[in-house]
């Protein structure tokens, strides 16, 4: 990240440079001081916004399998507002804003920043790059139809916990249990156990032997107990919300208390 | 009837969806659009056909780059709805203008759609009529709309508005390279539709929205112009549309850039109206009069701007102003800004023997997603082509489902049913000796390993695996050794046990037969050894449809060379046409995984990985690379990606 920062960095004062070289000949001097001037101000203001990103960690990164709603708790903590649903995003869904159940509060409250990355499997790349940034991640659980997604959910999550930077950063993870409006839904402590279950089993392959094996960059819980969340470095918790009839009152204490106001 | 027209964000939120048309939609065809179209950077393609019980849906769809919105338009495929691709042009045009990110809702578009729904319908109602005085001209304007439309870089329109020779060149290529898509869909192909007629009014604005190489001033006005001849022809046919509506269009349709905007906005005022009372007074006449009126119209227009165009040029080479539009970002993309960038990338995936076709398909996604778009500040085109192709690189090599197959092995080791691998392939690729070596990475997790020579038609091939499962047995105790130095347990007793019935019987029976015998003794994998076969040979793809029928194995890996380069697009698309098409079942199993072999040999060449996940959608599963048992390895899809990039 950093590397490619500066490699990009780099690019850019080379570009400017051979442009300057080939205006110096046609233009007066006054102007050659004027570029100079907002060529190194402009450099300045970068750097300044670039450090100012990357001192404090504001983001909570929504993730989750596609279809278990984040898209829609993501237009809920900014708006709270209906509107005509959702289709699966192509797209990271961004924003810093003060959250709608907030606004109305007095003094000055810190906006939050919100990402929304997309379940499909083709776009998880992506997620990586919020890491960094990332105060707090909430994993979107779809807990009506869990079941016929609870190995891939699983998967995922595994995938996020042995994160190295989430290891070492000990970012605390919120495991969100969506949908619970429906009364067919599953509580959130059977999806944990569930869930548990599942990690339990995917450490056993997940241990790389050979270059053939799919390789994680940390290993999770304690070698030989059956693995439980609490067994992780970071704070790993359950809550349940409805995206859709807007209860999410658990999810913004969680936001509160990784993002302060 | 439309179906239904939508209007989203790329980031997933609906804006807009047509109520009145309200019917809902069967299944799900926006999600399965995006999924597996968009997706997986098919978002060239000029359509994308849906089938679910009830319903055999056509999408169409364009993007709005810079703002991140898709519009789509469902409708019922038997309707050849002509007016679609202008009525999405025209709903995208509408709805940018008063599109906020901060809005989520857009009650006041309702209007605004039934009258543009109106205007297209009575447009392509008009076309039809005119169709049937001047039939071949329409149809060759047909043919040039949907190809400039979607077709991305291919649209080589560069010439003036009368280039549409060697249209028809480009068309077959075009045809030709749809046909790749068709196959492993599975019956929700792309459609290479080519809709007649249509085209007097699109396909002129196409063109000059398409022609990087005129000055945007003149662009505008040749924009301006297709306006004035769309209001006039709405206007002959529906004649209670207001009047005011020409002045208002006049507004919309020109999105030229605020600069040109400032200078032209009179005379182009002033050129349409002309315009509009030539081809008025031309009513009754055929479309290809009308044609011929605005473009010698357009020529005269061209010189008479060739001076104030020349005066602007020389203004915007100063040096401030070019600084201040690299500092303050471009002007939006259009398609012939990217055309160099991606010919040199194409070439450059070529080089690194990606399939040809499959480079071209690249880029027209990627150009299908940058089109429209502002540039970024520093930044420049080739830079940015590259980061939306590397993004693009990324998301088709991603396995878009868990390619974790211990987990699925201990999955099924808990139903007590043995795990069962098929390997299939061309001759000579290296089937049985990749079987080896994912025999013994499966060992050396502690699975039992059964395999089942399949392969009863080339003679050799059940003791070549014989020698296999010997030498691995050998590989696995002096292995074996220092691991009771390590560990407390021996692995004395492991052996390959290997099925075998001879020659000449049926290789689906004998894999059956395999199965059930792996059950009895407790084996937890079974892979299958099949005889290598082109893709052509019906009588074996034949033999290979029933036997993976019969025995529903968890796993059909193919195993590819990395050295093949187009032909790995024709073998695995006829792999997975035959799977499909000679299956007894309706839901037939295609090929799940690739293993791809030979990959110490290739050096920097490794497109064949790309070729081949693009065109099947399986994930690179293993990666042979070299003579020994261990030589298996992971695809890495960062290292793979920079190499291809190189
Ligand atoms: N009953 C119920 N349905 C919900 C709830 N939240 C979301 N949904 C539905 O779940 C579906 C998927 O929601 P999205 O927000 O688009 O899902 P997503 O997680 O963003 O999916 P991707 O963008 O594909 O990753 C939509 O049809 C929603 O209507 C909820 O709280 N209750
Ligand atoms: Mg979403």
């Amino acid at each position: 990240m950093e590397k490619d920062g500066f490699e990009q960095l780099k690019h850019q004062v080379e570009e400017w440079v051979r442009e300057a070289e080939k205006l110096v000949h046609q233009i007066p001097q006054t102007q050659l001081y004027a570029a100079i001037g907002v060529v190194l101000l402009t450099i300045f203001f970068f750097l300044l916004v670039r450090l100012f990103k990357r001192a404090k960690p504001n983001t909570i990164v929504l993730t989750g399998l596609s279809g278990s709603g984040k898209t829609v708790i993501f237009y809920q903590l900014r708006d709270g507002s209906s509107h005509q649903g959702t289709v699966t995003s192509m797209e990271p869904n961004e924003g810093t804003f003060v959250l709608h159940s907030e606004i109305n509060k007095k003094g000055k409250i810190k906006p939050v920043h919100i990402v929304d990355v997309p379940g499909h499997s083709r776009l998880r790349p992506k997620l990586d790059e919020f890491f960094p940034q990332a105060a707090g991640i909430v994993f979107v659980v779809d807990a009506l139809e869990f079941l016929p997604n609870c190995r891939a959910a699983s998967e995922y999550l595994y995938d996020i916990l042995t994160k190295a930077i989430v290891v070492r950063k000990k970012i605390p993870v919120l495991i969100l249990c969506n949908k619970v409006d429906k009364v067919t839904a599953h509580t959130k402590e059977f999806i944990r156990k569930q869930l548990e279950k599942e990690i339990d089993k995917l450490r056993a392959s997940r241990t790389a032997v050979s270059e053939a094996d799919v390789a994680n960059e940390y290993s999770l819980g304690v070698p030989g107990e059956v693995f439980a969340f609490s067994q992780c470095q970071n704070k790993v918790t359950v809550a349940d919300a409805s995206g859709l009839t807007g209860e999410i009152s658990q999810l913004e204490q969680f936001v509160r208390e990784h993002v302060k106001a | 009837m439309l179906e239904q027209l939508l209007i989203f964000t790329r980031g997933g939120l609906i804006l807009w969806t047509c109520k009145e048309l309200g019917n809902a939609l069967k299944g799900s065809p926006i999600d399965t659009l995006i999924r597996s179209c968009l997706l997986e950077e098919r978002s060239g393609a000029a359509s994308y056909n849906y089938d679910a019980p009830g319903a055999a849906y056509t999408l169409k769809w364009t993007f709005h780059n810079d703002l991140g919105l898709v519009f789509v338009a469902v409708y019922q495929r038997i309707l050849h709805l002509l007016y679609v691709d202008d009525l999405l042009a025209m709903v995208k045009r509408e709805f940018s203008e008063i599109y906020d990110p901060k809005r989520t809702l857009y009650h006041d578009f309702d209007d605004v759609f039934q009258q543009l729904r109106k205007e297209a319908e009575a447009r392509a109602e008009e076309m039809k009529k005119s169709k049937q005085v001047s039939q071949p001209i329409s149809n060759n304007m047909g043919k040039k709309q949907g190809q400039v439309q979607k077709s991305g870089i291919q649209g080589g329109n560069k010439k003036k508005s009368s280039g549409e020779s060697g249209n028809d060149g480009e068309d077959g290529e075009n045809l030709k390279g749809r046909k790749i898509e068709n196959g492993h869909t599975n019956g929700k192909n792309f459609a290479a539709d080519r809709l007649p007629s249509m085209g007097n009014v699109n396909g002129k604005e196409n063109v000059s929205s398409n022609n990087g190489a005129f000055d945007v001033n003149k662009l505008q006005k040749l924009r301006a112009k297709g306006s004035k001849k769309v209001d006039t022809v709405t206007n002959k046919s529906s004649k209670e549309e207001p009047k005011k509506k020409v002045t208002k269009k006049n507004r919309v349709w020109d999105d030229s850039p605020k600069e040109s905007k400032l200078d032209f906005t009179d005379p182009v005022g002033e050129n349409g109206d002309e315009n509009m009372v030539v081809v008025a007074a031309d009513e009754g006449e055929s479309m290809m009069d009308k044609d011929e009126i605005v473009s010698s119209d357009s020529e005269t227009e061209e010189e008479e701007d060739a001076g104030k165009d020349s005066k602007i040029e020389t203004k915007k080479k100063g040096w401030f102003s070019s600084m201040f539009e690299s500092i303050a970002g471009k002007a939006n993309l259009e398609k012939a800004d990217l055309e160099p960038a991606l010919k040199a990338l194409k070439d450059r995936l070529m080089t690194k023997n990606v399939a040809e076709e499959i480079a071209e398909k690249l880029c027209e996604s990627v150009a299908a997603s940058l089109e429209g778009k502002k540039l970024a500040s520093f930044t420049r085109i080739s830079s940015t082509v590259q980061a939306a192709m590397e993004e693009a690189l990324v998301r088709i090599l991603t396995p878009r489902r868990s390619i974790d197959i211990l987990r699925d092995v201990h999955a099924a080791k808990e139903q007590r049913k043995p795990y069962v691998v098929v390997f299939v392939g061309v001759n000579g690729v290296g089937k049985s000796t990749n079987l080896a070596k994912v025999a013994y990475w499966l060992q050396q997790h502690d699975i039992k390993v059964m395999m089942a020579a399949c392969d009863t038609f080339r003679s050799g091939a059940v003791e070549q695996l014989r020698t296999h499962a010997r030498r691995l047995q050998s590989h696995v105790r002096s292995g074996g050794i220092s691991l009771v130095k390590n560990c407390a347990f021996t692995v004395e007793f492991i052996e390959i046990p290997i099925f075998e019935k001879g020659y000449e019987k049926d290789p689906a029976i004998v894999a059956k037969e395999a199965i059930q015998e792996a059950t009895r003794n407790g084996s937890d994998v079974v892979l299958v050894d099949t005889a290598g076969r082109m893709q052509d040979n019906e009588p074996l793809m034949r033999a290979l449809s029933k036997l993976i029928y019969l025995n529903s194995p968890d796993l059909v890996l193919f195993v590819g060379e990395a050295l093949v380069g187009n032909d790995a697009v024709d073998q695995l698309m006829k792999f997975n046409q035959k799977l499909a098409d000679l299956s007894p079942s309706t839901n037939p199993r295609l090929i799940d995984g690739i293993l791809l072999t030979k990959f110490d040999t290739i050096d920097d060449k490794v497109g064949a990985a790309l070729s081949m996940v693009y065109v099947s959608g399986a994930p690179v599963m293993f990666v042979g690379c070299g003579q020994s048992y261990t030589d298996l390895k992971k695809l890495n899809v960062k290292s793979i990606v920079k190499t291809l990039l190189k």
